[in-house]
């Protein structure tokens, strides 16, 4: 769901907005209803000439007056576009990460190391029986990549480097987004066959083979050849973020199959690493979940959180040892667009302020006026007008200004977001992102309409409840 | 002749905190249809107070006021104004023309609030009746590119648009030389002659000698009330 105020209770911006809005649409809904009882669109007609009129004898003053309106709309809408613009941007990132992803990774028991069981080997972790389980989600999950890590030196001739030799099926350079700059990634038969194939990280490749081809060579992991058939193009690592999701580097992997691995290396996993060594038991490092749905949809959010927490269920129920970990990259999403949310309502809300102080500049404007055009009310009361007349004469005056003022904050408001991009381009040599938030133009223009209905409202009053005798003595 | 404005016992009371000012006292007055009076009295006497009341700008305290045969004296503000609009010319010392409008434009302002259609028709019309007093030449002008006298011809235009039942002047020449005042004053009476009622206040005794009869107030209470001998109004005119 992309809308743009969240729509909880306690969101001020939004109560704010609200009031505004509800107080504008009804004082609006009045005036055009006594604008269209009173004789219909030829008056309409009349009395916002005749506010353009009297507005234009004091042209400079009109434009200060309505200034801070023009300022207010352009603040919402600009603020809202670069509050957008970065929003999608973060968002992005993190879509690209895969948003629909649930990712079930072992973990070692913290308290493992204290038990009484005497064993070099520590078990823990997910097993086939789990991946077993994991299916039963049938449609609901596309695509389940598991992956088993294991820290080895692969070796070509003489030379040797450390790797981390990642076992896995051909969906995981999808869901990494890994792209070939030789040969091709691992395939299904790959994996049905057993077959010792690897396919090597940028960096792994650069530093076995500095000369030669590494296309059908092979390179030997634990004693064991495997041909090489495809090298990975180089790949930024993805930063870890907060513990939920590991930072991950691409370039030094070398990907064997996943049968194969578990063929060729068995379940136990030997760790060395500066003299003292381990050994582990994991079957499965870690299992990536393509949940089957639409990121931007709310039942596509629902349906990955309900997987989600499904599987969280059902590892819990199994897994008393808590040797797992669920992360769901969505929440990240969520939790993002949460704090966007916050950041671009505050900023809405102090450009409503603006909005507001506009309006009140309105009034103090109209209130001189009323004062100044005391001797004209007199002259009009005496020729017939009536109190409601009175009214709306100033109160359209009011708004004429603040639709204008609206009208040129959203110009103006416009003007900044293509420009200012362009700009800052020139200026700093970074992207700005902006967005123009549709919904804000409209949202903005009827709100500065609703401010000079509010605000003009009380000087209209005062200048139909004046006296029509004491008005024609006033000078 | 028909009586167009009626007062029975019209009271007329101010309010100063606890002070109560007694303006009218009771007054009974009656003016037929096609009369041209003058209301006269010192200042304090109340003829502006009654001017007012007769205007339907101000309510009085007690009493019936007659307009034709309905009884304005307690009408609501907006029923008043009706009123104004409908039937009642003002004519004012100072003018009081919107500075802003053209010559037509101040003419047609009245029918404005009539909630008539603005037309070519009450277009001509308006230019019609600024022809008539005068103005041909100056239908585009702005109120202070006139002389005084000119300005007050436009209102007298501006009165008439609305072909008002009773034309009311508050001191109509009180802002003008003796010359323009004739001009003014020769143009009334040929309103009245045409037919339309005028009452107007003045403190001027030439100026009160070119209506028909004369009201004089004092201390909120009529003091005479003469009619102008015809012979010597029609000598006015010669």
């Amino acid at each position: 769901m992309n809308a743009y105020l969240q729509l909880s209770p306690t969101n001020p911006a939004l109560i704010g907005l609200v009031v505004l809005l509800v107080c504008g649409l009804g004082a609006w809904l009045v005036v055009t209803g006594r604008i269209l009882t009173g004789g219909g669109a030829a008056k309409v007609r009349r009395s916002v000439s005749l506010a353009v009129k009297s507005l234009w004898l004091h042209k400079l003053r009109s434009f200060l007056s309505v200034l801070g309106i023009i300022i207010g709309t352009s603040a919402v809408i600009s603020l809202m576009a670069f509050g957008e613009g970065s929003m999608q941007d973060a968002l992005a990132d993190i879509k690209r990460q895969g948003a629909t992803n649930i990712i079930v990774r072992s973990v070692k028991p913290p308290d493992d190391s204290a038990t009484a069981n005497r064993s070099f080997v520590t078990s823990y972790g997910l097993n086939a029986k789990d991946l077993s389980r994991f299916s039963t989600f049938g449609d609901a999950i596309s695509r389940m990549v598991p992956i088993r890590v294991q820290p080895t030196e692969a070796r070509y001739l003489e030379r040797m480097s450390n790797a981390r030799v990642i076992a896995t099926v051909p969906g995981y350079a999808e869901v990494n987004q890994l792209e070939m700059s030789r040969g091709r990634f691992l395939v299904e038969a790959d994996d049905h066959e057993i077959k010792n194939v690897c396919v090597l990280g940028s960096e792994i490749a650069d530093k076995l083979f500095p000369t030669e081809d590494p296309m059908d060579n092979s390179v030997i992991l634990r004693s064991m050849r495997f041909t090489v058939v495809g090298v990975v193009k180089e790949r930024m690592p993805t930063g870890g973020s907060g513990g939920s999701q590991a930072a991950e580097e691409y370039n030094r992997d070398i990907y064997i199959p996943f049968r194969t691995s578990l063929a060729r290396f068995g379940e136990i996993i030997f760790t060395r690493s500066s003299g003292s060594r381990s050994a582990e038991k994991v079957n499965i490092s870690q299992v990536t979940l393509t949940v089957d749905a639409e990121v931007d949809s709310p039942t596509g959010r629902l349906k990955v959180q309900a997987v989600g927490d499904e599987i969280k269920r059902m590892l819990d129920k199994d897994h008393y040892k808590r040797d797992t970990a669920v992360t769901v990259p969505l929440d990240r999403l969520e939790e993002a667009e949460r704090a966007q949310n916050r950041f671009t309502n505050l900023l809405v809300l102090i450009a409503s302020i603006s909005l507001v102080v506009g309006g009140i500049g309105i009034m103090n404007i109209m209130l001189a006026t009323v004062t100044e055009r005391t001797r004209e009310i007199g002259i009009r009361r005496a020729l017939g007008a009536k109190r409601r007349d009175i009214t709306m004469q100033f109160l359209v005056e009011a708004v004429v200004q603040t639709t204008v003022g609206g009208l040129c904050g959203v110009l103006l408001g416009l003007g900044m977001v293509f420009t200012v991009p362009v700009v800052w381009k020139l200026i700093a040599g970074s992207a700005l992102p902006a967005k123009v938030h549709v919904p804000s133009i409209f949202l903005s223009l009827f709100v500065s309409i609703g401010v000079g209905v509010l605000f003009g409202w009380y000087p209209a009053q005062r200048a139909a409840r004046l006296d029509p005798i004491e008005a024609l003595r006033h000078d | 002749m028909p009586a167009i404005v009626r007062i029975v016992d019209l009271v007329k009371n101010y309010y100063m905190g606890t002070q109560t000012v007694h303006v009218l006292k009771g007054l009974n007055l009656t003016f037929e249809e096609g009369d041209f009076v003058a209301l006269m009295g010192p200042s304090g006497s109340g003829k502006s107070t009654l001017l007012n009341v007769l205007g339907c700008l101000d309510r009085p305290t007690s009493g019936s006021y007659f307009l034709g045969d309905v009884d304005v004296a307690q009408m609501s503000d907006d029923q008043l104004s009706e009123v104004r609009s409908t039937y009642l010319g003002f004519i004012f010392q100072s003018y009081n023309l919107l500075p802003q409008y053209t010559v037509v434009e101040n003419v047609e302002l009245p029918l404005l609030y009539q909630g008539i259609k603005l037309d070519e028709k009450t277009k001509a019309r308006c230019v019609a009746l600024a022809e008539m007093v005068g103005l041909a030449e100056r239908l585009d002008h702005r109120p202070l590119q006139l002389s005084g006298g000119q300005q007050q011809r436009v209102a007298i235009a501006r009165s008439l648009v609305n072909d008002p039942h009773l034309i009311l002047g508050d001191e109509p020449t009180g802002n003008l030389d003796t010359k323009t005042s004739v001009e003014i004053m020769q143009m009334l009476r040929e309103l009245n002659r045409s037919g339309k009622t005028i009452i107007m206040v003045t403190h001027e005794n030439d100026i009160a000698e070119w209506a028909r009869r004369v009201v004089r107030l004092r201390d909120g209470r009529v003091e005479s009330d003469t009619r102008n001998d015809t012979r010597m109004v029609m000598e006015m005119g010669r």
